[in-house]
């Protein structure tokens, strides 16, 4: 141990005297964060989102939304699970706010029983939702109003009918139906034959354009939709954006420092320094271990800083669930050390390292969900990104700083990564074996 | 103090060592002198346990030598062909890290660090970076690095290579003083001067084999030729060319001729045909034979080919 001391301590000094090396590590990154922190909004094209769904209310209007919600290209609506012994239950209004906050996914709707009742001047529904992401919270908000404000209308207009007639009688409230129609015509200047045909057959001619639907007048249906919003997770949060893009960009960058600092092995090699550590009492299995104990604790002082930085930048507060952001950070820095020595040791020089480790570290921010959030990417890369080092941390650190989660809930991140960490490692201690890193 | 017992070595389908065996005395400064390719780097990288023989035994102060082995190593000093050390760091941190990892106490590990800085004349220079050092003092420091544990075997794998003269006589200054202090030296090179002057025993290796193991005298002597006689021409000379072909084979090399003298041929008798004749011994010159011109003897290639 006493020898490994002595290597890691080696290591650190050169660390510490390759200013290229230590700007590499935490100057630059912590410039890209800043930068990408504060400009980083735009969302991409997505597949179907998940929408968690529960409808409680018996009302026609009820199921023309949910009919409309499960048909809409946006959402995949999700209305029940598989309990523990393995039976399909649906999700009432407390189990989809718990499938909410533990991070199931990022948004549920409730229609309650009263959603839609004969004395009802608007549809009542209840929007729960985690915005563990800016970007996705906001898409989600704006496709689902916009598609129950398509489908407000039609509901609305045969209930106006059918309440017209049942109070004036058949005949008046045919002459009061085409009355409202001119004057509809009127005002939103629609056609009103249009209004009156889908009047009679009970639907509305559905605008594909939201933007003339809102320049022609139709916010009066805002009215009409009573959506109570409930943010269940991150409410104490102060900038969840610079949350999630800290954690994102930080493993990026932690990937390529021990990428880089695993081709310390080549190097020593190439000097001759290696021949020579290997003609003193040192085994290679030390010397594997001390670079592995050198990046990992450099990868743990790296993430620290970062997110030191995040606090500094943009007011993220890591100090409330420390222990267990600290246990997160480890876990990671254990995994990617691994990956930066599978790299050494799968790799025949220092510029192959280079190469393909560029590769897979971008492969794996850009699925991880370093630079968008999973969520809103394909299903198939959502599947891929499962396989990602990137996409367990990133996870993993979103439920400390945004949930809170103690450290039972991110057990299984931990688990994850301290495993990748342990195969890699196996795998590339059986590559060095059979590579050239210890051999002429 | 060293054996190596059939040791053979293949790199895919290159045989490095061909079935080597050498015994190599203790206080000895013994050479492995051999073109590039040869299998001196190979000797030396097997003798400290880096890399493993596919077949043979070595034994270095009675311990087998094994690539997992750690015992034999606190028992060598090895100087690498390269300059093994970290350029961004001073030579007192250099030697440091190398010398903390036989485990040597501070204050024993202080004194000898300043003491070979001194011998090295570094010792002024000793914070300040390697980069900024000169290829010489970097070679000094590359040796010194090894000799901190005070080994009982120092391995010097070509170490003055890229070396200006005066820099290089001060290595070898240094290693025959080691040496007289009973210091076991091995010692590969190309340079035939240097195992010339500095090796008591010379092993000359050719593509993986031991083709000559000697003293220097004893291996001039294999040459079919005791030295070369350069005779200047002139008319008492070319006049005389007769008497000196009775001596050797005659080459004419235009300004002069080349007499090798045969095996029988005495040089003391030659000398006096020559005042027989008449002929001013200033016009002679005598070289003695080369390890150089023993490899080409031997091998028909000569050793910087």
């Amino acid at each position: 141990m006493k020898t490994i001391l002595q290597l890691v301590k080696k290591d650190y000094k050169l660390f510490l005297k390759d200013k290229v090396a230590l700007s590499l590590t935490f100057i630059i990154p912590m410039v890209l964060i800043a930068l990408f922190g504060a400009v980083f909004g735009g969302a991409g094209d997505f597949e179907k989102l998940s929408l968690g769904f529960v409808n409680q209310s018996s009302s026609k209007v009820a199921k023309t939304i949910e009919t409309t919600l499960d048909t809409t290209k946006t959402f995949r609506l999700i209305k029940s699970y598989k309990n523990e012994k393995g039976e399909t239950v649906l999700y009432d209004s407390n189990t989809i706010k718990t499938a909410v906050m533990s991070g199931k996914f990022s948004a549920a709707i409730v229609l309650p029983e009263d959603a839609f009742t004969d004395t009802s001047s608007s549809l009542k529904m209840k929007f729960y939702y985690d915005p563990k992401n800016d970007m996705e919270s906001q898409v989600i908000q704006g496709v689902l109003q916009q598609t129950i404000m398509q489908s407000i209308p039609e509901v609305f207009t045969q209930s106006m009918q059918k309440k017209s007639e049942s109070f004036l009688g058949k005949d008046t409230g045919k002459m009061f139906n085409s009355e409202m129609n001119k004057t509809i015509s009127k005002y939103f200047k629609v056609d009103t034959s249009e209004i009156y045909g889908n009047m009679n057959k009970g639907t509305t001619k559905k605008s594909t354009d939201t933007t003339k639907s809102k320049k022609g007048g139709f916010n009066m249906f805002d009215n009409m939709l009573n959506l109570e919003k409930y943010q269940l997770v991150g409410k104490q949060v102060t900038n969840p954006m610079a949350t999630r893009s800290v954690g994102g960009w930080a493993m990026m960058f932690l990937l390529f420092s021990l990428a880089g600092a695993s081709r310390s092995l080549f190097e020593e090699k190439q000097s001759g320094v290696m021949i020579r550590l290997l003609s003193s009492p040192v085994t290679r299995t030390q010397i594997l271990w001390s670079k592995y104990i050198y990046n990992m604790t450099v990868g743990i002082i790296q993430l620290v800083v970062l997110f030191l930085g995040g606090m500094f930048l943009f007011k993220i507060d890591i100090f409330s669930n420390f222990l267990n952001l600290m246990l997160l950070i480890t876990a990671s820095s254990i995994a990617c050390t691994a990956f930066g020595m599978f790299l050494a040791s799968f790799t025949k020089t220092s510029a192959q390292a280079n190469g393909l480790g560029t590769l897979l570290i971008l492969t794996m921010s850009a699925v991880g969900g370093s630079w968008f959030p999973v969520s809103m990417m394909p299903e198939t890369i959502q599947f891929f990104s499962k396989f990602t080092i990137t996409y367990w941390s990133i996870e993993g650190f979103l439920a400390v700083l945004w949930r809170g989660s103690g450290f039972m809930e991110i057990l299984p991140f931990l688990g994850i990564l301290l495993g990748i960490g342990i195969v890699v490692n196996i795998v590339s201690y059986f590559n060095f074996k059979r590579g050239n890193i210890f051999r002429n | 103090m060293i054996q190596l017992k059939n040791v053979n070595k293949s790199f895919s389908t290159v045989k490095a060592l061909d079935d080597v065996s050498l015994e190599i005395n203790g206080g000895e400064f013994f050479g492995l002198l051999g073109p590039n390719g040869a299998g001196k780097s190979t000797t030396m990288s097997i003798l400290i346990g880096y890399l493993a023989a596919d077949s043979g035994n070595i034994f270095i102060n009675g311990e087998e030598v094994k690539t997992d082995e750690l015992n034999f190593r606190k028992e060598i000093g090895f100087v690498p062909q390269s300059i093994a050390l970290y350029d961004e760091l001073s030579a007192e941190e250099n030697l440091k890290i190398f010398g903390s990892l036989y485990g040597l106490p501070k204050p024993e590990l202080e004194e000898a660090m300043n003491s070979y800085l001194n011998a090295v004349g570094l010792y002024d220079r000793r914070k300040e970076e390697v980069r900024n050092y000169s290829g010489g003092m970097k070679r000094r420091l590359n040796l010194i690095t090894a000799l901190l544990h005070k080994p009982k075997v120092l391995l010097c794998d070509e170490p003055t290579v890229g070396v200006d003269p005066q820099s290089r006589n001060a290595i070898f200054d240094f290693l025959e003083k080691l040496n007289a202090d009973g210091l076991t030296i091995v010692y590969t090179t190309h340079y035939m001067e240097e195992a010339e002057r500095l090796c008591n025993r010379v092993a000359i290796i050719d593509s993986g084999k031991i083709i000559a193991l000697a003293t220097p005298d004893e291996l001039l002597q294999m040459l079919p030729t005791s030295e070369h006689i350069y005779i200047t021409k002139n008319d008492a000379t070319v006049s005389n060319v007769n008497v000196f072909k009775s001596y050797g084979e005659i080459i004419d090399n235009n300004d002069r001729y080349e007499l090798r003298l045969n095996k029988e041929s005495k040089l003391s008798s030659f000398f006096g045909a020559l005042e027989n004749a008449n002929v001013n011994v200033q016009n002679v010159t005598i070289q003695k034979p080369t390890l150089e011109e023993l490899f080409l003897n031997l091998t028909g290639k000569r050793l910087r080919d």
